[in-house]
């Protein structure tokens, strides 16, 4: 003989459990003798960085022999071929004989094969969509802006159709919380704070980051242990940046999206334009040399005027790109240091006095065009 | 009409997304504040209150009907609560409204405490004007300045601290479409004039409180502080004011009384176009009477006086002026100061072709041309003169008068010139073309 249960999940309405007493026919066919266990636990990962897996346990009575498991949905999203179903004791005497899949419903049946009459705790997996989840972060900046409180937080939106009643939340990281949550609801919850995060504040001039050529403001810190972070990766999410100022409140100074960053790597901020520092480009040499017929050299000097109307001196990042073969000349001048960061790109830390005294990075290079 | 509601509510869930019942307190607002951006539809308001909690967890609904709040940018903390004792656990957005959250509030020990509230909200704008009385001779000018605050959040916001941002942030995502979701109707677009009050706000208006009916009650303009920031210019207006939905209200930011101006004319058509055009300079600084805070963007309108009167000179949108940065006003065309270019010869020498032995053409030439600009000068006073002239390709500059590189195109020649007088100057150009071109 074999025996049949139900899992049924109809949207957020319930879960049963069904003792068939008939023979393994189709589902319109079946009279049903239901019992409603609730789940034993449930929990919603949120360990890949796309899809959620819900994890739920529960306690089925077996009989001795076949008993075959149904369980079925409707009003959710789960994808079918992402169930797994497994009892939870690894000495299990339980056996999962076989799946299978009524045609035309959301739904299937596993054979499982119990040696004696009696309970089993069984976990069941499987992926639901319309759960979406959103890192966020607040960072409260020092007055001096040498320093930061980072919140994170979390926020799970629930559009799957289901409810949990109550469910072990768990981030990608690891964190959990418990909660519960009915169909459309949203919750945002607070991970993780951090204080005296050490940050640097930059000022850049990129013009593939600003086509108009305005410097940015930067805050950039490190994901690490020593600057206060570096606990875990911090996830792709958005940054609203705040700074004390200095009167016993905070001002709204800008927001970005913080990239995933891992342990050990920088997180960049953006938090708007330095209106102060004003930088005018000129090209003062634009020559050909070493002409072959269509093939030439240039020689080429480009300057950039900056005028830092501040009352406080401040060193610009300047970012320039030059395409192709080319190399720097010697008497480029007016900058601190510099470094090639690849073929393409080359940085410049041009120190600017403060109140507008201007001052003048040259950037002289030859481009080489050779066959 | 209030649209922002606070509650304390003590729910009983029958089961859940059933009906409920709710035990409702409304706490009034203490105090409020708005800080509003001039760069992005943005307005930061703080929202301070004194609530009572018991020991354990407490349940806050806030809600905002008809407003344009972002719900992402909601927050609440409890203000000099140095020990720690009052914190949200949970932040719930209930399925039923999209403009609702129910915070779970944990107090370790009962008592009033003063929290904040904040969010983001659209439709509060401001921005800078400047009005110009610049003297007849053109040697002085007195400049007021003002700031414009536009409320269009569907908020009325009585006796609040108003606090202006001058400076560009950065936004990832708009406020206004973050409110949108459910928002029932778009907002109204911020007119140049404000629109018939409603009854209600006129008496908001005459409250002797509010500061719109005649500056709050005082007998003098209200004191702006300006203070900086990060990147950031805050103005902080005295005392509060009420800003009822749908109006504007402008406050006086700035004045200096004679500013000395120097008048040039420009022929430089990649900043002030192809026209030769008069330009009034000054520069933000204390040797010019200013210099004490940036001059955020906005409308310059100016004015001549004159015995008869004011006369129009003209507007225009002015950009962010720095501290200590110079500010060119370009006023246009002057009939008074004239500029007329001519072309004296134009030749070609040095050709040079190629040939396939029945026909031959040409692959290198190069073009002399001398010109003359001439400059008058109808005016009773001396003028500062900047004339610009850009080459293309491969090109020699030759002139008798003095001129500088601009840039690699571009030489440039300045020069003063008296009152009721003229200048002329020459120049050659020598462009060399095809296989002749080195450059």
């Amino acid at each position: 003989m074999k025996y049949r249960i139900f899992f049924s999940m109809f949207g957020a309405a319930g879960i049963a459990a069904v003792l068939s007493l008939m023979s393994p026919t189709p589902a319109q066919a079946r009279i049903k003798l239901a019992t409603l266990p609730a789940r034993d636990k449930v929990s919603v990962r949120f360990d890949h960085p796309t899809a959620v897996l819900v994890e739920e346990e529960r306690t089925i009575s077996l009989q001795k022999d076949v008993n075959m498991v149904d369980f079925s949905w409707a009003g959710t999203t789960i994808d079918k071929g992402s169930i797994v179903f497994r009892p939870v004791k690894a000495d299990s005497k339980v056996v999962i004989l076989s799946t299978s899949y009524p045609p035309g419903e959301n739904a299937l049946t596993w054979a499982v094969y119990a040696p004696a009459a009696g309970s089993e705790a069984f976990r069941i997996s499987y992926l639901m969509g319309n759960i979406q989840r959103e890192t966020s972060y607040t960072a409260l900046v020092s007055k001096d802006e040498s320093t930061c409180t980072l919140r994170h937080n979390f926020t799970i939106r629930n559009w799957s159709g289901e409810a949990f009643d109550a469910a072990d939340f768990i981030t990608r990281e690891g964190k959990r919380f418990e909660k519960a949550m009915t169909n459309g609801e949203a919750k945002k919850v607070l991970v993780n704070k951090w204080d005296g995060v050490k940050l640097k504040k930059e000022y850049v001039y990129d013009t593939t980051r600003h086509s108009e050529g305005k410097v940015l403001t930067d805050y950039v810190m490190m994901n690490a242990r020593d600057s206060g972070l570096g606990q875990i990766p911090l996830e792709f999410g958005k940054v609203r940046i705040y700074q004390d100022d200095g009167k016993g409140t905070t001002a709204f100074t800008g927001e970005d999206w913080g990239k995933f960053t891992p342990i050990g790597d920088e997180l960049r901020l953006n938090i708007g334009i330095a209106q102060d520092i004003k930088i005018e480009l000129k090209k003062m040499v634009n020559d050909r040399e070493n002409v072959r017929g269509n093939v030439f050299d240039t020689n080429e000097v480009d300057e950039y005027e900056v005028k830092n109307f501040k009352d406080t001196a401040a060193t610009v990042v300047f970012v320039v790109r030059v395409q192709g073969e080319w190399a720097m000349q010697n008497d480029s001048a007016g900058f601190e240091k510099f470094e090639r960061m690849d073929n393409e790109t080359i940085k410049f830390w041009v120190p600017a006095p403060a109140k507008g005294t201007p001052v003048k990075l040259k950037f002289h290079y030859k481009r080489l065009n050779n066959w | 009409m209030k649209t922002i509601s606070l509650a304390l509510i003590a729910l009983i869930l029958a089961q859940i997304a059933a009906a409920k019942e709710e035990l409702v307190t409304l706490p009034p607002r203490d105090s409020v504040q708005l800080t509003i951006y001039n760069s992005e539809d943005l307005t930061l308001v703080r929202d301070n209150r004194t609530l009572s909690f018991k020991q354990g967890d407490n349940r806050l609904q806030f809600s905002w009907a008809n407003t344009l709040i972002d719900p992402t940018s909601v927050e609440f903390r409890a203000i000099d609560d140095k020990d720690g004792n009052v914190e949200v656990t949970e932040t719930s957005f209930p399925p039923e409204s999209f403009e609702m959250l129910i915070w779970t509030v944990t107090c370790k020990k009962e008592g009033a405490y003063k929290v904040e509230i904040s969010y983001f909200t659209s439709g509060i704008s401001w921005g800078a004007e400047y009005q110009g009385q610049v003297s007849e001779d053109e040697s002085s000018m007195e400049l007021q300045g003002f700031v414009t605050v536009h409320n269009y959040s569907g908020e009325d916001y009585e006796n609040a601290s108003v606090r202006l941002v001058v400076g560009v942030i950065h936004m990832v995502e708009r406020v206004i479409d973050l409110a949108r979701p459910r928002r029932p109707s778009p907002p109204v677009p911020a007119p140049s004039v404000p629109g018939s009050p409603s009854k209600e706000n006129l008496r908001k208006m005459d409250s002797p409180a509010s500061g719109l009916g005649g500056g709050g009650g005082m007998s003098r303009p209200k004191e702006i502080d300006k203070t900086g920031l990060s990147e950031y210019y805050i103005y902080a207006v005295e005392g509060t004011e009420t800003v009822p939905n749908t109006w504007s209200k402008r406050l006086k930011s700035l004045t200096a009384p004679a500013i000395p101006l120097k008048t040039n004319y420009y022929l430089q058509p990649r900043k002030f176009g192809p026209l030769f055009t008069k330009v009034l300079e000054f520069k933000n600084n204390e040797e010019h009477k200013l210099g004490k805070e940036p001059l955020p963007d906005g409308i310059i309108r100016l004015y001549r006086r004159s015995a008869a009167g004011l006369t129009w000179m003209g507007a225009l949108a002015s950009k962010y002026i720095a501290k200590n940065d110079e500010v060119k006003i370009n006023v246009g065309p002057d009939p008074e100061v004239t500029l007329k270019e001519k072309r004296l010869s134009f030749k070609k020498i040095d050709l040079s072709f190629e040939s396939n032995g029945r026909n031959r053409w040409i692959v290198g030439w190069t073009t002399v041309e001398e010109f003359e600009i001439e400059v008058k000068n109808f005016r009773g006073r001396a003028v500062g003169v900047e004339i610009h002239r850009t080459c293309g390709g491969d090109f020699d500059f030759a002139s008798d008068d003095s001129f500088a590189n601009e840039d690699f195109q571009t030489r440039k020649f300045v020069f003063a010139l008296g009152a009721n007088t003229s200048k002329k100057i020459k120049f050659t150009v020598t462009t060399r073309g095809g296989t002749n071109a080195k450059k």
